[in-house]
């Protein structure tokens, strides 16, 4: 029971965090059909924000909101200096933010070095649930991710701004002739899907082990989540993430971590064949 | 000869393989060695440029085809194949090297081919997470050596009935690895100037019209993928003849990514400029990373991008078209 109730947590958490991330890969998808391959990297900034910040002596709270800020800004100039000039070239989109990758790992190697860094949770409070212990700052992350993720589908389904930029997911032509300025769109996307990977980053910072090559570990399953779960819809990566995380927390506890790498990847892959627009279905060309 | 004046393309070829061809006359035996392995990149690299410039099939694990005939050629040749263990021919080795990436590459293709979800990027991605999986694998894998690999395999041997020629001299290696070369070369270039692949490049830029021409596009993005890894996996298993030595990393991620930067860099449009590029590329990295450290890579990566935006036939290809007089 406490094993279960456990496992059930862990991948709640895994979860969540993985929603997180492709959230802000689909938004972007969705709105410019710019695939980020930097979004690991801006988790990484994330991270690493915090990391800095709390290094600097200031408290873990002011970098969790710093961090969202920061890599927010390091997206729009992603945007206004890369994106902007080659997103109607689909392949080359994808290398170019690859590039970019490659460039902002390499810094943050430069700055801080190749090895790990560490930082600590706010919080160390163990919280009794149903007489199995478990820490209080996992379920501060699943908070902050639940939050973030209503927030999202808040803004996207039900304020004016959501509307508009639904309507420019749908139609960017017809958009833009109706008076919405799509550039504005584009940047703030952008800007708010990077946001989301360094809320991301910055809130998983505590838990795991900081280091240049943690994005891409995030990156993937994300990616599949989107795959498995359909790019047409917001509710995609939702739903794939929920399926790759359990899939993957399930298989890792009860085999080994690299068996269940091996086991989503086959079920992402069987899946894509299945529903070969996701399983929510894009429904648009 | 006529045909070889008039036609700059065949000029530009002569030149470069030519130049290739001198080049031991110039440079001392070591560097023959070292520029022996560039040309397995050169390989590998060609085999990217199929699929990515010709049909517009980018591959973010690219490595895992190359990695999986380095692996093979190994395995073989250390006659640690079960019920094989007597025979460590390095032709049965080049055989699986050609055959098991391509086997890998049709079954993955027939999975993802069909998939429409990111419009033509599931590739990519997935063949990243190939890539990153493989590499785990590998390493966790101690019948493949695990994290160490695998040590000590023999120089490709190109005897037969009891005669033995080991290509291990740095000369021999070098020539031997280029008439591997050329002959990849010339076999991959004929398909492409052919009208089969006059098809690829329409299919690379608009599938659906591609189709409604008549053509089975999917048959042929498969088999193109089918080819390409089989050309990674034969410069694999050249590779691993000549280095001695495989590891999980060349199966998986990092290589994969430099691969991609040398045939960007060099030019994906054309086969010839992404084979240099992965010589150039390596060459510069052997003379500058020394001097820069990590900065190498930042500097690798920002290059990258702004060839991707401005010059996106890559910084070799840009000088090919306009060598052979065309836009």
């Amino acid at each position: 029971m406490d094993q279960a109730l456990l496992l059930l947590l862990d991948a709640a958490n895994y979860i969540l965090v993985i929603v997180l991330v492709a959230m802000g890969l689909v938004i972007v998808f969705g709105l410019m059909r710019v695939i980020n391959m930097a979004h690991g990297e801006l988790f990484l900034l994330g991270a690493y924000t915090l990391v800095m910040l709390q290094q600097a002596g200031v408290s873990y709270w002011w970098g969790l909101i710093a961090a969202p800020l920061l890599v927010g800004l390091v997206g729009l100039l992603m945007e206004e200096l890369v994106i902007r000039h080659i997103y109607h070239r689909f392949l080359d989109t994808i290398l170019a933010t690859w590039g970019l990758s490659i460039a902002i790992k390499q810094a943050v190697i430069l700055l801080f070095g190749p090895g790990a860094q560490s930082t600590s949770a706010p919080f160390a409070a163990q919280l009794d649930l149903l007489g199995t212990p478990y820490p209080a700052y996992r379920l501060f992350i699943m908070a902050v991710a639940l939050l973030v993720v209503a927030g999202t589908f808040y803004l996207f389904f039900r304020t004016r701004f959501g509307l508009a930029a639904r309507a420019v997911i749908a139609n960017r032509q017809t958009a833009a002739c109706l008076g919405i300025s799509t550039r504005a769109f584009d940047r703030a996307t952008f800007a708010y899907g990077a946001a989301l990977a360094g809320l991301a980053g910055a809130v998983m910072a505590p838990i795991m082990s900081v280091d240049p090559q943690m994005g891409l570990g995030f990156l993937i399953p994300a990616f599949l989540a989107i795959l498995v779960g359909g790019a047409g819809h917001l509710g995609g990566p939702v739903l794939g993430a929920g399926l790759i995380g359990a899939t993957d927390s399930v298989t890792a506890s009860l085999w080994s971590p690299v068996l269940a790498q091996v086991v989503v990847f086959t079920m992402a892959v069987v899946a894509i064949r299945l529903f070969p627009s996701g399983i929510l279905g894009g429904g648009r060309k | 000869m006529r045909a070889l004046l008039t036609d700059r393309r065949s000029a530009v070829d002569l030149v470069v393989w030519g130049g290739l061809a001198l080049l031991p006359l110039f440079v001392g035996a070591w560097q023959v060695g070292q520029i022996a392995q560039y040309l397995t990149y050169g390989i590998f690299a060609m085999s990217l440029a199929l699929i990515w410039g010709q049909c517009g099939l980018l591959s973010f694990g690219h490595a895992v085809f190359f990695g999986l005939g380095a692996y093979a050629m190994s395995l073989s040749t250390l006659g640690m194949i079960p019920g094989l263990e007597n025979w460590t021919s390095s032709y049965l080795g080049l055989a699986l090297a050609i055959v098991l990436p391509a086997l890998a590459a049709n079954l993955l293709g027939r999975f993802l081919f069909y998939g429409r979800g990111l419009q033509g990027a599931q590739l990519a991605i997935v063949m990243l997470a190939v890539a990153v999986i493989a590499e785990r694998i590998m390493t966790r894998w101690p019948y493949a050596g695990g994290m160490n690999g695998l040590m000590s395999v023999p120089p490709v041997d190109l005897g037969a009935f009891g005669w033995h020629y080991e290509l291990y001299d740095p000369l021999p290696l070098f020539y031997g690895t280029l008439a591997a070369a050329l002959l990849v070369y010339v076999l991959l270039e004929s398909l492409v100037r052919s009208r089969r692949g006059v098809v690829l490049r329409a299919l690379g830029i608009d599938e659906p019209r591609t189709a409604f021409l008549g053509h089975d596009t999917r048959g042929l993005k498969l088999s193109v993928f089918t080819l390409s890894a089989a050309v990674a996996g034969f410069a694999g298993a050249l590779f691993a003849g000549q280095f001695g030595f495989v590891s999980p990393p060349l199966i998986g991620f990092g290589l994969s990514t430099e691969v991609l930067i040398w045939v960007a860099l060099g030019g994906r449009s054309a086969l010839l400029t992404a084979f240099l590029g992965a010589i150039v590329v390596r060459l510069a990295e052997n003379a500058l990373a020394d001097v820069l450290g990590a900065g190498w890579l930042l500097g690798l990566g920002l290059l990258f991008v702004l060839v991707m935006i401005f010059l996106p036939r890559g910084l070799l290809g840009e000088a090919y078209w306009w060598i052979i007089g065309r836009r």
